[in-house]
């Protein structure tokens, strides 16, 4: 038996078919699993700091103006905080490789993604000079 | 003392050979020359073509010396190939090489790997067509996976008969990636998608690298236990060199298991293809298969990066695809070769490393698939 007739004689098409299907949604779901493992991971490693982070946010009343923006870290308060005190210590407008370079020497956590997503929430915008502005207020 | 002379000749290779056997050592000379002029996978073609020479070295049958005679060393050395033995230590000394890196970070990449075994069941659909028993068309759709230890594997369960054919075109093939790929990838993208650069990966942590092997291990073999024996060292492998704290066995597994295994799987596929077993309108056929899976797996996927890219805001560059097939890392070499002809300063290859390990992930599985539906 030659072509299609031996194809369908031996379930070809379903075989081919289901073992695509399988192929894809192994893969698929090692994809996914992989995808979620290193924030799983980040979770159980930083688990005292989300755990206080909620006790503390439970216990004290948030500002409106310095409520968690979506796309925030969890932590985003603090962080602003220690921001904002770094800009405090500068002059407005201030210069953003300035901030960058105490925030790295002060040892902060993420600092380029930290300024990006403060700029991003606009909490931080230009002033059209080249310098920037810190706009929010405690 | 003339007639001594006469029986001696009759027993010398000169008198039992016919001109099939000068075709299979041409072969070999052609596979020899390829590894050490040309340097096409030399650690798969010097033993593979050497094997080629003494397995058609004319002899005479019932003195023990063919690989095919039971008594013989060499058929000795076989039965690692055809109990499915060696594969899967090869599969152990792959895992202690490579770092799961790039996947970890773009664990979306996975999916080209998936793609790229359409190769496999579209030519087990062929072989079909042209008249294959399903067992043995399912060992040489596995060639589309492009991955000779699964293609052995697979072949030494469901059609032994086509072992050294389907050895020697797997390998073939595997050696020619650079040949093959290159012409469909730059057929199916366009310059503007060659030039398109990838972003750099997230860093993945020791603890990531450490946990991946055992979760991936459990997700596979539980989709797909009949993928155990190769997934099962594939990852074990992995572990060990991931975990630091036995570093000699993945040392071990990484340079003498690996090496050992090669040289004997090598040699014995090579010697299996005696011109008599090997030259035949069967194997002819499985050659022209072979080659249309490989054009086949690489297109796949290709062209689903393509797709990919219909739907993603960050595009990826679609010659990750041709990656897909697990001609590890020779066809991550091609899309960076490939990408750095259009641009020298765009770097592929550490992006292309993962899809070629979801293709190896992806073939073993494959492998599993048609072990247990046809086997």
């Amino acid at each position: 038996m030659y072509g299609l007739e031996n194809i369908s004689a031996h379930n070809g098409w379903a075989i081919s078919l289901v073992g695509m299907t399988i192929v894809f949604t192994g893969l698929t779901l090692l994809s996914l699993t992989i995808a979620q493992l290193h924030k799983i991971l980040d979770l159980w490693e930083n688990k005292d700091k989300y755990i206080n982070n909620r006790n503390h946010k439970t216990l004290t009343s948030t500002p409106a103006d310095v409520a968690p923006k979506p796309g925030m870290p969890a932590e985003n308060l603090e962080t602003i905080r220690q921001y904002k005190m770094i800009v405090d210590r500068l002059e407005q407008p201030f210069s953003l490789p300035k901030l960058l370079d105490i925030a790295v020497k002060i040892g902060l956590e993420r600092p380029h993604s930290t300024i990006n997503t403060l700029l991003v929430k606009k909490i931080i915008v230009s002033d059209g000079k080249g310098y920037f502005i810190w706009k929010l207020q405690f | 003392m003339g007639q001594l002379f006469l029986e001696f000749f009759s027993n010398t290779g000169f008198a039992l050979a016919d001109y099939r056997h000068f075709i299979m050592i041409l072969i070999g000379i052609i596979f020899i020359y390829l590894g050490i002029a040309k340097h096409y996978e030399p650690l798969l073609l010097v033993p593979i073509g050497f094997g080629i020479l003494v397995g058609n070295i004319p002899v005479f049958k019932g003195l023990g010396l063919g690989i095919y005679e039971d008594s013989s060393v060499l058929h000795y050395l076989y039965m690692g190939v055809t109990s499915g033995v060696y594969p899967p230590l090869i599969f152990l000394g792959i895992g202690a090489l490579t770092d799961f890196s790039t996947m970890l970070a773009r664990p979306m990449l996975m999916l080209l790997g998936a793609a790229a075994q359409m190769g496999i069941f579209l030519t087990f659909l062929g072989a079909l067509a042209l008249g294959f028993a399903p067992n043995e068309a399912a060992a040489i759709g596995i060639i589309g996976g492009a991955d000779g230890p699964t293609a052995i594997f697979l072949t030494a369960k469901l059609a032994p008969h086509l072992i050294g054919p389907i050895a020697v075109a797997a390998y073939s093939y595997m050696a020619l990636v650079p040949v093959i790929q290159p012409p469909i990838m730059k057929l199916l993208t366009s310059r503007k998608e060659r030039l398109i650069r990838m972003e750099e990966p997230r860093e993945v942590s020791k603890r990531e690298k450490i946990i991946f092997p055992i979760m991936g291990f459990l997700l596979c073999c539980f989709v797909a236990p009949a993928a155990l024996p190769l997934l099962g060292m594939l990852f074990f492998g992995n572990l060990l060199k991931e975990c630091v704290v036995a570093e000699r066995l993945a040392q071990a597994a990484r340079t003498s298991v690996i090496d050992t295994v090669t040289i004997l799987l090598g040699l014995t596929v090579g010697a299996s293809t005696q011109a008599d077993v090997f030259l035949t309108p069967q194997s002819v056929g499985i050659f022209i298969l072979g080659a249309t899976a490989f054009g086949v797996a690489t297109a796949s996927g290709v062209i689903f990066a393509k797709i990919m890219n219909l739907f993603l805001k960050t595009k990826i560059n679609p010659l990750l695809g041709a990656a897909g097939v697990s001609a590890v890392p020779d066809s991550a070499r091609v899309v960076q070769m490939v990408g750095q002809a259009e641009d020298p300063n765009n770097f592929l290859l550490m992006h292309a490393m993962a899809p070629n390990i979801s293709g190896v992930i992806g073939s073993a599985i494959g492998a599993g698939i048609l072990w247990s539906f046809v086997g």
